[in-house]
């Protein structure tokens, strides 16, 4: 299991070939762990060769740690899925996100799905945690989410329902600026102040994305969609954050229109020079 | 989009397992409407309506889960065009929703909507096309065939009764429509100007092996009886009632070229004496 350092970026089936043939000079990459579920599919095969390169950190998408459900066959289905999936990429980490999927073990929406901050919804997700955390036999970092609505039930501040999760199951905290970032415009609350809120010693992951904006009833609405370029004003909150957390490993994550490689390597390069500024060191 | 961040205080809770009930329900049960979302007595819709913010789920939640049918039907979206293609999805993903986080699992009745969706129905095709497909997703994902030492099948006491077994990443398809050219002629480097004749009149079916090769998987036109052989293997019968089924469907049948291509290729791949299922 090699370490993970520096700015690594986001695997993508496009660019499987040209990381075996060139092998780019990349610090680290990560994979969305459920595209490579069957160890001998295409994909798994080509992922496997370019393991021996480079480390490896595996984000998940469906451990759907948000439900309500704790004992929960498909749930249950799907970690079984990522712990032998883990087995043989052996990532350095391992992560998943503040959000669910599944709704009474039946039905599964694939996508990332706000929860209300309760009670409630604390001790069911401190459950969910506990329990990958004891089946993976190890650490996972839980990232925050983007969101578009927010529930009337919610009693907990977001900051803050991450900070108590990662104090009561010592998951670690994967940020997402990208998300900090389209979650403070679509609610209205500050970017700053959530930085400022979690616990330095939890961060172990950054996450850089680009977004979209959709006008929804006359309304700027920020989608958190992967598809392009990181924005300036998220830009800006990274150097925030380096300036908060130090030198953590980054990510570049691409999903959608996923453009050319040197797109994603010129990104990665903007993300250097920044901790390269922040603390004053020289790049590479 | 603005709101105070400060959360308010609840008046009538909803437990979480009936807010996530709910929550799908909206996005994956069709067209939203004011009047008929569960979920809107649970957000805050004082800045956009509770139809405007289910409406950017339930399009996340579309767009991914018709992403996911893209990559396994690709020819059918260059068949019909993406437009068509993307609302054809939809009103299949709110008949069939997802039962499983791992979406390699999802859409194998998508070969069954297509034909009978109402504005698709007609093209005939569509629906074998759509096998082709979800057999070439499989054989993409099933697990590689285990090393055999051939060297040991000249010790067989008696070959006739051996079990010939086939790759875990072996799918027939077989077809009234010439699908595996329309499958060829769809495919990222096949000229866009070239088209298919349809042959109807001579009603010559169509049987198609597919199987996994290194990193690609391989579609294969194979004869009646090579179909038959195969499936046969893959149903575990003997050697002897394998040949026998293959040469009652094919006169000219020749088992001998038949099994060295296919031992070659690698869709058989050993061979066993016990027997465990019989004709």
């Amino acid at each position: 299991m090699k370490k993970i350092k520096g700015v690594g970026l986001g695997l993508r089936h496009q660019h499987f070939q040209e990381f075996i043939e060139k092998k780019p000079d990349v610090s680290w990459l990560e994979v969305h762990t459920e595209n490579f579920f069957s160890e001998h599919s295409t994909s798994s095969k080509y992922l496997a060769k370019i393991r021996q390169d480079y480390p490896m950190s595996a984000h998940c998408v469906g451990m759907s740690l948000g439900s309500a459900a704790v004992a929960c066959p498909v749930r249950e289905q799907h970690l079984q899925k990522i712990k032998k999936t883990i087995d043989w990429l052996q990532p350095s980490m391992i992560s998943d996100h503040l959000s669910w999927s599944a709704s009474d073990g039946v039905h599964y929406l694939p996508d990332l799905l706000p929860i209300p901050y309760t009670e409630e919804a604390f001790e069911a997700v401190t459950k969910n945690i506990n329990h990958a955390q004891d089946v993976l036999e190890r650490q996972i970092l839980i990232e925050n989410p983007s969101s578009y609505l927010s529930f009337n039930d919610s009693t907990i501040l977001e900051w803050d329902f991450l900070s108590a999760l990662s104090k009561k199951t010592g998951c670690g905290l994967l940020l997402d600026v990208n998300n900090i970032f389209v979650s403070a415009f679509n609610h209205g609350f500050d970017a700053l102040t959530y930085l400022e809120s979690l616990p330095v010693e939890a961060v172990k992951e950054i996450h850089l994305a680009g977004y979209s904006i959709d006008i929804v009833e006359g309304k700027e609405v920020y989608i958190d969609t992967h598809g392009q370029k990181v924005y300036d004003g998220v830009w800006l909150l990274y150097e925030k954050t380096i300036q908060r957390f130090g030198e953590v490993p980054t990510l570049i994550e691409w999903d959608t229109d996923v453009p050319e490689l040197s797109v994603l390597l010129a990104e990665k390069k903007k993300a250097e020079a920044i901790i390269a500024k922040v603390l004053n060191k020289q790049v590479a | 989009m603005t709101k105070s961040t400060q959360p308010s205080q609840p008046t009538q809770v909803t437990t979480l397992a009936d807010l996530q009930r709910n929550f799908i329900s909206d996005c994956l049960s069709g067209k939203l409407k004011q009047d008929n979302i569960l979920l809107a007595k649970d957000i805050d819709s004082s800045v956009i309506s509770a139809q405007g913010l289910m409406g950017i789920y339930q399009n996340s939640a579309i767009a991914n889960i018709t992403n996911s049918l893209i990559l396994t039907y690709p020819v059918i979206e260059k068949l019909v065009g993406e437009e068509f293609f993307s609302a054809m999805c939809r009103e299949f993903i709110y008949i069939t929703w997802p039962k499983s986080g791992n979406m390699d699992d999802y859409g194998a009745e998508f070969p069954d909507f297509l034909a009978e969706f109402e504005h698709a129905k007609h093209l005939l095709y569509l629906k074998d096309v759509a096998r082709l497909e979800w057999a070439f997703h499989q054989s993409s994902l099933a697990d590689d065939a285990r090393i055999t030492d051939w060297s040991t099948l000249a010790q067989a006491s008696d070959i006739l009764q051996l079990q010939f077994l086939v790759t875990p990443s072996l799918s027939l398809v077989t077809s009234t429509f010439p699908i595996d050219k329309i499958w060829h002629l769809n495919q990222d480097e096949t000229s866009p100007d070239t088209e298919v004749e349809f042959d109807d009149e001579q009603g010559n079916d169509t049987f198609i092996v597919l199987f996994r090769q290194q990193l690609k998987t391989v579609v294969l036109p194979i004869t009646a009886g090579e179909f038959v052989l195969l499936k046969a293997f893959d149903n575990k019968y003997t050697f002897e009632k394998a040949i026998v089924a293959a040469t009652q469907k094919e006169t000219d049948f020749s088992i001998d070229d038949s099994l060295k291509k296919f031992i070659e290729l690698g869709i058989i791949s050993g061979f066993s004496e016990s027997v465990t299922a019989q004709l």
